[in-house]
């Protein structure tokens, strides 16, 4: 037998409620607005049904007119129905956005929430002013408006906006002094409006709210952390005689025995803390918020999800606070929630964030994770539904992972960590890409031979592909993966490598618009002409445009650090065959446009010791001893007034640079006395060569007819001349 | 190198006096992917003999005085192919470490003893027996101290024969690269000697890598 489905059922009660609500009569009028309330009063459904038969553009309506009706000279009983007709339209309107995106939109569409304030609280309605009901629940009805994103920003810049502000934190209802605090907790975002705030005295008042009913105690804190978040200035203008009562209150509120409240007292002293490290420095106040946050994890709804990423905040890049959170065990109870299972998904993002910064800095966090076996829980939030999730998962791998310890021992270049990460590198989502890419780049630093795995898996031609990304972030990011990948790589695994990467790819990187992604191209070059001597080839590929951009790069860049990676590559190249040293020479003595002098000598006179000490080591190894073309090099380097800058560093302040440049000044002197006979050979060779009938091959032997004993004269570009001289040259000749 | 069965155990922390200014130079030939090569000296009573050694730096992390990285024994008569072992240093910067070691059965008169080898220790000896040389600065000082203690072997199992018990007391010269140590292990023969060079891998001059951990 059919019958009517629990849908219409609430469709038809819905169209009835409704149906009344229009009704002239203000009782019948007022018992559906009652009727409405309990209806969606904690039911998500319920509010759905009514939004979509138009509920709320109708209960505004009621408000106004309501508000329009207000008449001081009215009977008792007239305005007492006005009243609860106010009361209960509120009611529902701030029902209708408790917790509801679509019934705040809903709501603030029908400007409802401007009815409310105008209607509720505003001075101009003495009347109701007198009605305590009717400003309290206009209070409560816009305070779970302003819990929402979607409310609208309160100017505090407006006078009239911050008098009325002030108002509600004055006033002695907890409802419409929390209104005032979570006014402040949703809108103020610059420093500008928290120094407004600050200026207009409401620390006072948000400070004697602390000893206010929970409510009030509640919305206190969250305000007062809203002023001073990341606001040193502020923060220290705080500091006076009430400043030491104020903190103390809110550190005795960290143990209240309401977990919200606790949560909501560590969060204002983190960001106290954060904003002014001077404050709170105590051990014990820091063990005790540890110690606090990590016992709210075992709370099991939103304030246990919200306080994982109130730890990260307060241990985020801080060595000594890592270190007191692991010594009261952190890691190990973070891992005891990670093992519950089917967490939810921001309690897990929160979880593995936490983990993420215990290891961020410290071998002893990460030695303990990889012994729990965690990696094991990370790997499987990898692939899972939420990208914050799996964002987080690549972030807790990224730290564990730097642990030199064990990526030498191989320990995370295995099928199960590799596989999903690299799945990763194809993912929707941006963000989850560049923390894949964040990871692997950790990952594939690896000293033994398993690069191979991640080659084979397809890692290497996906990062080839991001790197020739749109978007600047993933270029940069898999570009260091890939230098990273390359460093001390095997030959066949750099070949491998390069033939997806391709010289054209690699000089255009050079060249990127984005001096970061210069860097790391310069970076990568630098790894891949490392290593056996024939690597240093690959800059040669394509007729050496690789080598070209580098040079071009050094030429015409301004960042130091592209500049230590330039230089870097050319003094790696500078160790290769002498065709190789040459090449270099060749780049090193270009000039630049406008440009009187090269480069080098720019690099050698910078303020950035790093720079210095890697111009040092090219022309160590341009001038290397070993090398037969090094003393002609060295000319050519000392003509450029390249060696007299080296000569100039004897004493530079930096340590290193000025031991290499020591080793230098040997070398240079190593070949003074072959350069004095090179002058005045170089000299005699012309006027032999002019006085020879034969054309002089720069290569070749010179038998020299003249001579009355056998004399060989080999001339290399005119800089060195070895000779052999049977007996006395004959004067004509020479 | 390995001398006889004993537990490895890892580098701590010291926390001592924290002085900006006395961490050692950044030295550019003690850096990742750096290589160096020379022997060690295992003679003992009864016979003499040395071993090829190669090692290479894979990790420095100066902040935390931290190093680590590679060596490579060739010629071991015990093995069937070169033995490696994985090692992790403690760079005696005054600010994580001091040149009084704390732990491995080695106590402060061994330290000394050992540390006095080197003739680059001499000047700052007044200073270490004072106060462990937390007062020095180090950071215009061309020579870098360290202990070097391995960890674990890479590619042999730990039923080799071999063992890793001991450390070695080391100095690094800034200049050259040269590195010579003296392997400390109270149940072995006492001041074996390291020597190592920096190595260019048949390349003229020297040549630099990096890496950089997100």
């Amino acid at each position: 037998m059919p019958t009517t489905t629990a849908s219409a059922v609430c469709t038809t009660v819905g169209n009835n409620i409704l149906l009344r609500l229009t009704s002239g009569e203000r009782d019948v009028k007022l018992k559906a607005l009652r009727e409405l309330k309990n209806q969606i009063i904690g039911n998500r459904t319920k509010k759905l049904s009514f939004l979509k038969l138009g509920a709320v553009p109708a209960v505004a309506g009621i408000l106004s007119d309501a508000v329009s009706a207000v008449d001081v000279a009215d009977n008792d009983e007239n305005d007492r129905i006005v009243k609860d007709i106010i009361v209960q339209s509120a009611a529902v309107l701030g029902s209708f956005a408790c917790g509801f995106e679509a019934g705040v939109r809903a709501v603030l569409d029908a400007g409802a929430d401007i009815l409310i304030q105008r209607g509720c609280l505003v001075e101009e309605m003495p009347l109701l002013k007198s009605y305590m009901e009717v400003v309290d629940a206009g209070a409560r009805s816009l305070k779970m408006i302003y819990q929402s994103k979607m409310a609208p920003k309160y100017d505090f810049l407006q006078e009239e906006n911050m008098e009325f502000l002030l108002s509600l934190l004055n006033n002695e209802s907890e409802n419409v002094s929390g209104l005032g605090a979570s006014i402040i907790s949703h809108s103020c975002k610059t420093s500008l409006e928290q120094k407004l705030l600050f200026d207009a005295g409401v620390l006072k008042r948000l400070t004697s709210l602390l000893g206010g009913s929970l409510i009030q105690r509640d919305a206190s804190l969250e305000s007062i952390a809203t002023i001073f978040k990341n606001n040193p200035e502020v923060v220290s203008q705080f500091v006076g005689p009430d400043t030491g009562r104020t903190l103390s209150c809110i550190i005795e509120i960290v143990k209240d025995r309401f977990a919200r409240t606790r949560l909501l007292a560590s969060l204002c002293l983190i960001v106290i803390r954060n904003a002014s490290p001077c404050y709170l420095q105590d051990v014990g106040i820091k063990t005790k918020l540890i110690n606090n946050l990590l016992e709210l994890l075992d709370d099991p709804g939103r304030v246990g999800d919200e306080a994982s990423f109130a730890f990260s905040s307060l241990i985020a890049e801080k060595e000594d606070m890592q270190k007191l959170a692991f010594e009261v065990n952190g890691v190990d109870k973070l891992y005891n929630h990670l093992q519950k299972g089917s967490l939810h998904p921001r309690r897990f993002e929160g979880i593995l964030l936490a983990l993420a910064d215990m290891c961020s800095k410290l071998e002893c966090c990460r030695s303990r994770c990889l012994s729990l076996q965690v990696l094991k829980l990370v790997v499987d939030a990898l692939a899972h539904d939420s990208s914050d999730v799996r964002s987080a998962a690549c972030m807790c791998l990224r730290s564990v992972s730097r642990s030199i310890k064990n990526l030498s021992a191989g320990s995370f270049m295995n099928e199960t960590i590799v596989i999903p990460l690299v799945r990763l590198l194809d993912d929707t989502s941006t963000a989850v890409q560049v923390a894949a890419l964040g990871a692997i780049s950790n990952i594939v630093v690896d000293f033994t031979t398993r690069r191979s795995t991640f080659i084979r898996l397809g890692g290497v031609k996906l990062l080839v592909q991001l790197s020739k990304s749109m978007d600047s972030t993933i270029r940069l990011n898999a570009l260091r993966a890939l230098r990273n990948l390359i460093f001390l790589a095997e030959d066949k695994c750099k070949e491998e490598i390069f033939m997806e990467l391709t010289a054209s790819l690699l000089a255009s990187l050079i060249c990127d618009p984005e001096p970061s992604v210069q860097e790391q191209a310069l970076a990568l070059v630098r790894n891949l002409v490392d290593g056996r001597i024939n690597s240093v080839e690959y800059i040669f590929a394509e007729d050496g445009i690789i080598l070209d951009a580098v040079g071009r790069q050094l030429r015409i860049a301004s960042k130091a650090e592209i500049e230590i990676q330039g230089m870097y590559v050319l003094g790696n190249v500078a160790t290769g065959k002498e065709s190789h040293k040459e090449a270099v020479m060749d780049q090193l003595l270009l000039r630049a446009e406008n440009k009187a002098q090269s480069c080098i000598i720019k690099f050698l006179q910078s303020n950035d010791s790093r720079l210095r000490t890697a111009a040092v080591w090219a022309v160590l190894n341009l001038t290397c001893s070993s090398s037969p073309g090094s003393s002609g090099r060295l000319v050519k380097l000392h003509d450029a007034g390249i060696v007299s800058h080296v000569k100039n560093m004897v004493n530079d302040p930096c340590l290193d640079v000025k031991l290499r440049v020591k080793t230098a000044l040997e070398q240079f002197n190593s070949f003074d006395d072959s350069l004095a006979s090179t002058s005045c050979l170089q000299f005699l060779t012309v006027r032999a060569v002019g006085e020879l009938s034969h054309v002089v091959d720069p290569s070749s032997k010179i038998p020299c007819d003249s001579i009355s004993n056998s004399c060989y004269v080999y001339v290399t570009d005119f800089c060195v001349i070895y000779s052999h001289v049977a007996n006395s040259i004959n004067s004509q000749c020479l | 190198m390995p001398v006889r069965v004993a537990e490895s155990s890892a580098p701590s922390q010291v926390s001592g006096a924290h002085s900006e200014e006395s961490s050692p130079p950044i030295c550019s030939l003690l850096t990742v992917g750096q290589a160096f090569s020379g022997t060690q000296n295992v003679s003992n009573l009864q016979k003499e003999e040395a071993w090829r050694v190669n090692v290479r730096i894979q990790g420095c992390d100066l902040e935390h005085g931290y190093l680590c990285g590679t060596m490579e024994a060739l010629n071991v008569p015990m093995a069937d192919t070169p033995v490696v072992t994985f090692w992790e240093g403690e760079i005696v910067d005054a600010k994580n470490y001091t040149f009084y070691t704390g732990k491995w059965e080695a106590t402060p008169e061994d330290d000394i003893r050992h540390w006095t080898k080197f003739p680059s220790f001499a000047p700052l000896l007044s200073r270490v027996e004072a106060d462990g040389g937390k007062s020095l600065d180090l950071s215009n000082y061309p020579y870098i101290f360290m202990r070097w203690k391995e960890q674990y072997f890479v590619n042999v199992g730990t039923d080799c024969g071999l063992t890793i018990a001991g450390f070695y007391y080391v100095c690094f010269s800034c200049s050259d690269g040269s590195i010579n140590g003296f392997y400390y292990d109270p149940n072995s023969s006492p001041f074996q000697k390291l020597e190592l060079k920096c190595a260019n891998e048949g390349r003229s001059g020297f040549s630099f890598s990096s890496y950089e951990l997100q």
